[in-house]
Order: C-alpha cells, then structure tokens, then sequence
C-alpha cells in the first residue's frame, strides 16, 4: 500500500494557500479541523453536507453543527484511476461516524476494514494553476 | 401490467454492434438501430405513435435527432434520462403509454456516445459532495468488493472468474465491444483501476444503440401473432440516508426485483436467461443474491457451478454483458432487451440459451451520495 499524501502542517497552509476542495464541509479555523453538518433545529435530524432544507421534515431551520471526529472505517478502495487534479494512487473510505452518519473520505496511511480512524486534514491534489488542494481526511489510529 | 388487454408486445428489434465510434455523431450512432427495428417490425413509419428515447450523455433532443435522420417526426418524442437506466426507463414509459391505451404503436431508441468525453472514468456531477472528495464509479463498486470480501471471504481471484465468464460469452456476440477471451491470469495482471478492480473487472466505456418497437396487442395480432410481450416493467428509485449502509446488498435491486416478479407472477427459478448490470465484477455476484438465485454469499458457488453459464440452469450474460459487449450508459437497457427479446426467439446464433421462455432484464445505476443507486430498471419478457 502506498501513501497517497503528506498531513500538511500549519505552516504548510500558510505557505502554499492551500485551496480546500469543498471548504464547505470543513471547519478549519480551530486547533483540530471538524467536520460540518447541519442539525435541524425543529426535528433535530442530522445532515452533512449541511442541508438547506431539513429531508426528514421540510423545515428550512437548520444550524450548523460539528460531526464526530472518530469512526470505523467501513470499507475503501485504492483508487488508481481518476479524474487529474487527484493525486493517483489514493485510498477513498467511507467512515461510519460514532454519531450516525456515514462518511466519503480519503484515508491516509494503511488502511484496514473496521479500523478506528480519525479526522485531519491533508494535500489531496493539484489544481491546474499549481495550487494544493486539501480536504479532510481520515487516518487509522495505532 | 398483468391484464392480458394491456401487456405490450415487441414487434421489432434493432442494435449495432457497440464499440468506439469518435468520427460519427450521436444521430449516426441512433439510427441503424431505429431503422432495423421498425423493419424488422413491418409497421409503416405513419403508424409509429410516440417515440421515447434513453440517453443519459446525449444532449438536448437526443431523440429528435436520431429519428430525423430516417424521416420520423412530427409524433411526441420524449428524451429520457435516468443513467445507467435511461432506455429501460424509456422502455418502461413505452409499456406505461400502451397499458394505459394511449399508444398502440411506440419505438424506444437508447443511444450513447462516451467517446465524446475522451476516455478515462465516467464524468460524475460535480454538484455531488462525494464527487469533491474524489469519487468515482470503480471506487463505489470497488468498496462494494473488498467489504464483500472481508465478509464472505471471496477472493479477488475468485471475483476475477466473473470477467473469464463474461468475455467467454462475449467472444461469441458479434455485437459486443470486446469479443476477446481472457484468462485469470490476464484479468490478475491487468492494469489496476480501483483496489481490487483491475482493467478486466471493469466494463469498457464506448458507443452504441439499440432500438424496439412496442405495440398493443391489436396491432401485434395484425403484424407478429407470436411476439414476446413485456410480463413485467418496473422503475424504482434509490432511497436516500446519510447514515449507516450494508453495501453487500443491493438493497435497489432486491426491492425491484419482488416488484417485478410479483408483477409477472413467477419465482427467481422461472428466469431461463438474464442479462444483468454487471458494470463491475461485484455486482455480477451482488445481484445474483438480490435477484435471488443464490443464498447471502454464495453467489460464487453458483458461478463456479457452471449455472449461470452458457448451458448451465441460468445463463446470465449470454451476450458478455456490460464488461463485454459493453456499457454506453444509456444505451445498455434497450441492448439488453433486444438481447433478451432475441433470446426468446431462438436467433440469439452462438450465445444462444436453448429453450428459454422467460427472461430479464437488470439496468441500475447512477452514482449519487446517499443512495445505493440513483435508479433501477427491470423488465420481465415471455414468449
Ligand atoms: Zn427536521
């Protein structure tokens, strides 16, 4: 198995302005980055990506709320082919989140079946004028 | 469906042989098979009703287009998207128009042209959040596999012998994309695409069309007294959650498949041939359990028995299915029902299963988040 991508320290995002690929999914203002959903202020349903609409009753109150930063990671595959931009090989995953919601993630180091992951962020690709492009990402936990 | 008055029956059938077409347009990639399908029928042209035509990359007007060119207009036509299941679905709405009795006579038409994208992985929709985390169809089909694997314990060399299967079959389609046998080993050593998929666990992109004329059982007592009819067409879509899925099932295809045989009153061991979605190897073996041929994790050991093999109790794939004939997204239900149709009729040549009197169509796809697939399609022919 390889290592598709580096964790990209602070100083890293400072120095290559690093563009996130869907900045909407992640908050990463504070120490630890965190995942963006919504929470349904009338049903309290979950969403993420945060919904404008809540599915489960219409209702269009809707606050922003962070996921859970752990899970399970319920199965991946190493991704040898796609679109350019993406850094080829790299591992996709989807994470089953302590609260409930499934995940599409890419997963950092060796992944494993029912591994415990965690959240961070990481270089994912290039953007065709150079720039890194980051996201979130889950990592098996020792 | 079911009352005798309002089954649809198939008059005529059409389809070119699918492969990689970049210097002809979509209309010259549609038309051969409308024209061979309304010959093949005897109807005149005047009598066609409505037109439905299946394309989930065409463009706008895909259906005019192609009909244009062998002087039908003027009738409603109606272009249908629903990826993988554009022309089933088109397909479906022909059946839907007939039963009801506003047509008696209704072409559908499903045409495609990927060459137009350059090659490489379906394009996805970037409004999609999964799409921005990088994903693709190999890799949703790929998860499927290694979590199957880690539960069943299949192998990948086991789920390699889909592909050996597929292109046996295939090799004696004259309409298939890829008429080639492979071994094992040649589909082991192949290119790797998505971790566990290699080249040959994964259908060809290409072009391709295929065409059927439907009508009321009034014109088809005038024109084809025998014809094949349509026992069951059904359409479902996926259901949506952002929580937990077993991707092992294909939870779709399982609800569509009981619509479906309910409609047609029989049981998964009537089925004598199908022709299922097997855009990946996995899903071969996944839809096996769903269509309920074999029992949860033991669609292996019916492929290994033979069964569903050309001359074993269910040939699936007769023609090499989508990894071998190939997968023009749109175009692939209407191909698979000209293929079953054909089948019925014993002039299927090579690939032909003897005997079969029941057979099925399976076409499912579209990756969204959320779902298991966007869309399902299946349809039940008898002769
Ligand atoms: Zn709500």
């Amino acid at each position: 198995m390889t290592t598709p991508s580096k964790i990209v320290t602070n100083d890293a995002l400072a120095d290559s302005e690093p563009h996130f690929v869907a900045p909407g999914l992640v908050d990463a203002s504070g120490p630890e980055p965190r995942l963006v959903a919504g929470k349904c202020k009338a049903c309290g349903a979950l969403s993420f990506p945060k919904a404008v609409v809540c599915p489960a009753c219409l209702s269009q109150d809707i606050a922003a709320a962070h996921l859970a930063s752990e899970g399970m990671l319920y199965s991946f595959a190493t991704v040898h082919q796609a679109p350019k931009n993406w850094i080829v090989p790299y591992h996709l995953g989807y994470v089953d989140l302590t609260d409930g919601i499934r995940v599409l993630a890419h997963v950092e180091g060796t992944p494993r079946i029912e591994a415990k992951v965690k959240l961070g962020v990481a270089r994912v690709g290039t953007a065709a004028d150079g720039t890194a492009l980051m996201s979130y990402v889950f990592t098996p936990v020792a | 469906m079911g009352k005798s008055m309002s089954k649809a029956y198939v008059l005529g059938t059409g389809m070119i042989p699918f492969g990689k077409f970049p210097d002809r347009t979509l209309a010259d990639i549609g038309w051969p098979s409308l024209r061979e399908a309304v010959l093949e029928s005897g109807v005149p042209t005047s009598s066609i009703d409505a037109i439905y035509c299946g394309s989930a990359l065409g463009g706008m007007m895909s259906g005019q287009r192609v009909a244009k060119a062998i002087g039908l207009s003027g009738m409603p036509i109606v272009n249908v998207e629903n990826a993988c299941s554009s022309s089933s679905s088109a397909i479906a709405q022909a059946c839907n128009a007939i039963a009801a009795g506003k047509y008696d006579t209704v072409a559908v038409v499903g045409v495609e042209k990927l060459t137009k994208f350059g090659g490489g992985t379906l394009p996805l929709e970037n409004e999609d959040w999964e799409v921005t985390q990088g994903m693709v169809m190999p890799a949703l089909y790929a998860m499927r596999a290694n979590r199957y694997m880690h539960e069943f314990g299949l192998t990948p060399k086991q789920l390699g012998e889909v592909s050996v299967k597929a292109h046996d079959h295939g090799a004696l389609n004259p309409n298939a994309q890829i008429r080639k046998r492979v071994t094992i080993e040649e589909v082991m050593a192949a290119r790797p695409v998505a971790g566990p998929f290699t080249l040959w666990h994964c259908c060809p992109t290409g072009d391709g069309s295929a065409a059927l004329i439907l009508a009321s059982q009034k014109v088809a007592k005038k024109h084809k007294p025998a014809a094949v009819h349509v026992a069951a067409s059904e359409v479902t879509s996926g259901k949506y959650t952002n929580g937990y899925r077993d991707m092992t099932v294909a939870e779709l295809t399982v609800r569509g498949s009981h619509e479906a045989y309910e409609m047609a009153g029989i049981a998964p061991n009537d089925i004598d041939v199908a022709e299922i979605h097997d855009a990946f190897t996995i899903a071969e073996l996944m839809y096996y359990e769903a269509f309920g041929w074999a029992k949860k994790g033991e669609a292996y050991q019916l492929l290994s028995s033979g069964a569903t093999s050309l001359g074993g109790k269910i040939p699936v794939n007769p023609s090499g299915g989508l990894l071998s004939r190939g997968h023009p997204v749109g175009a692939t239900g209407a191909a698979q029902a000209v293929e079953i149709v054909r089948q019925l009729e014993g002039r299927a040549g090579k690939h032909q299963v003897e005997g079969a009197k029941i057979g099925l169509t399976h076409a499912t796809g579209g990756g969204i988040a959320g779902f298991d697939h966007g869309a399902c399609s299946i349809h039940i022919f008898a002769k």
